[in-house]
């Protein structure tokens, strides 16, 4: 595992021929709501466009970051983060925003810091015949199987979040709702309905549903970037850059 | 030395490509998607590896082509392509593999040409408290949406990303040495649908003819790029018919690609190289 870990930060190295810029973090979150108060201080501020994906560089501090933006989906963030990542090798991916609980303990203003992150779209449905009508609640996940070196793809539930990045945010004081660890999940969908909510929960086992996170994880665990996310439950877009923020000072 | 280090990184954006641009993108989920595709090219084929992406480089009839091992489903087939457009900047985009039946008149081996492809797997559903079940049926559907580079608006696309005309022209005109072809819609999403009621909802709601899990994914990046891109889906299972997936049908799907491109005409800026 380390060995596939090591190849693939080679290839962000040197798959273009050149070595590709060090900085410290790339930042990701949905919308231009969660991102302007970040992009508000961000020093020596660039942006570069790249086909429908936008790139932001600048410093905050002593740190260089790089900021993309995902749209709220999971195309546009995978599009995005790609972009950013062939741009440049952050030490960190963090994506940040706002989620939906699937764990009922939580409450509103918790903010989720990711032990692990699950792209829970994926299903496949027993079969059944015409007029025998649709069974969600038994359909069987189907795990997003990532491409690793040597042409194989390897099949997992979750992607794994960066440990030590956790534990900073742990440390982290806020000033409303408790930091509680889970795991993050995403999809292009919005769920509603209580049943299936606690059936994704039992299957894929998150404790949050947003549109991006395990799909910024996911392309970011193809580079071979450590990654991390925080997800602020039925939350405001300030209280998640509020966050975010206070992060990216304390990352060292 | 911040300011000093952020100046690199300005200084190396946008990031230089290394290879000879390509005429064709040609995309494979699956190794055996790609696999008569490559032997195509021959001993000779350049192998260019980026990360866990393999592209090999080679000529099928008057193209210069990469063949692309993209990988299955969203992540891997939207990091393989922008990958791919950025470092091959192909002229057209061919996204081709095998899907399940979702119409009822298709069968084993048959090839849908994709009119558009469209990304069935986002949706809303209504509240439900618990103990009232979950009813997909009544799941609102949402569409994928891009950032149009001019106004700067995010633009929604309900009925997917339409194939390229002169390309879907020409691939109703190429031989499936194996079935029938016909032009229609591809769906994907994370899913292999195998209810029935749910296939029927799937085809009404969105007119879907197969489903598969990169097509519309691809479309959407190529579009967003300005590339032209259509989309070959063999039918490699057909729950109707109670055909149980036959993996082996990835070859046909390749096997006509290879036959659209010896029909495919060079195109203008060939010579030019």
């Amino acid at each position: 595992m380390r060995l596939l870990v090591f190849a693939s930060l080679l290839f962000i190295a040197t798959a273009h021929g050149k070595e590709l810029p060090n900085v410290d973090l790339l930042l990701v979150a949905a919308d231009d709501s969660t991102l302007a108060p970040v992009l508000a201080r961000l020093e020596n501020l660039t942006t570069s466009n790249h086909a429908a994906w936008t790139c932001w560089t600048g410093t905050i501090g002593n740190k260089a970051l790089v900021v993309t933006r995902t749209e709220g989906d999971p195309l546009n963030a995978v599009a995005a983060t790609t972009h950013a990542l062939r741009l440049c090798k952050p030490r960190l991916v963090f994506v940040f925003g706002v989620a939906r609980r699937h764990d009922p303990s939580l409450r509103t203003g918790d903010i989720v810091l990711s032990t692990a992150f699950a792209a829970f779209d994926g299903i496949v449905s027993p079969p059944a015949p015409l007029g025998g009508g649709t069974h969600p609640l038994t359909w069987h996940a189907l795990p997003h199987a990532l491409m690793h070196p040597g042409e194989q793809e390897i099949a997992s539930n979750s992607f794994p979040a960066d440990a030590s990045a956790r534990a900073l945010a742990l440390s982290l004081k806020v000033a409303e709702g408790r930091l509680v660890e889970g795991v993050l999940g995403s999809s292009a969908q919005i769920n509603r309905e209580a049943d299936r909510i606690t059936y994704l929960r039992s299957v894929w086992h998150t404790s949050t549903e947003d549109e991006e996170s395990a799909h910024v994880a996911g392309c970011a665990a193809l580079f071979g970037v450590p990654v991390f996310g925080a997800r602020v439950v039925n939350g405001t877009p300030a209280a998640a850059a509020e966050f975010a923020l206070q992060f990216v000072a304390h990352w060292k | 030395m911040t300011a000093l280090r952020l100046l690199f990184v300005l200084a190396l954006c946008p990031v230089a490509r290394a290879a000879e641009p390509v005429d064709v993108l040609v995309q494979g989920a699956e190794k055996l998607e790609v696999q008569e595709l490559v032997a195509t090219l021959g001993p000779s084929a350049e192998k260019v590896t980026i990360g866990p992406f393999s592209f090999w480089l080679g000529r099928i009839g008057p193209h210069r082509v990469a063949i692309s091992l993209t990988g299955q489903s969203l992540i891997n087939c939207t990091t393989s392509t922008v990958l791919g457009i950025e470092e091959f900047q192909p002229k057209l985009i061919i996204n081709q593999g095998t899907s399940g039946a979702q119409a009822p008149f298709l069968a084993l081996h048959d090839i849908i040409v994709g009119t558009r492809a469209v990304d069935y797997g986002m949706f809303s559903t209504p509240v439900r408290a618990a103990g009232e079940m979950s009813a997909p049926l009544e799941w609102k559907p949402s569409s994928q949406r891009l950032r149009n580079k001019v106004s700067g608006e995010l633009v929604a696309f309900p009925r997917g990303f339409v194939g390229d005309p002169e390309a879907i022209a020409i691939a109703l005109r190429t031989r499936n040495p194996m079935g029938r072809v016909f032009r229609g819609v591809i769906g994907s999403a994370h899913e292999i649908n195998l209810e029935l009621d749910r296939v029927k909802w799937s085809h009404v709601t969105f007119a879907m003819d197969v489903e598969e899990m990169e097509s519309a994914h691809v479309a959407a990046i190529a579009f967003a790029y300005g590339i032209r891109c259509i989309a070959f889906r063999v039918v490699s299972d057909a729950p109707y018919e109670g055909v149980p997936f036959y993996p082996l049908a990835a070859r046909t799907t390749a096997l006509f690609s290879i036959n659209f491109l010896e029909n495919l005409p060079p195109f203008p800026s060939v010579s030019s190289r």
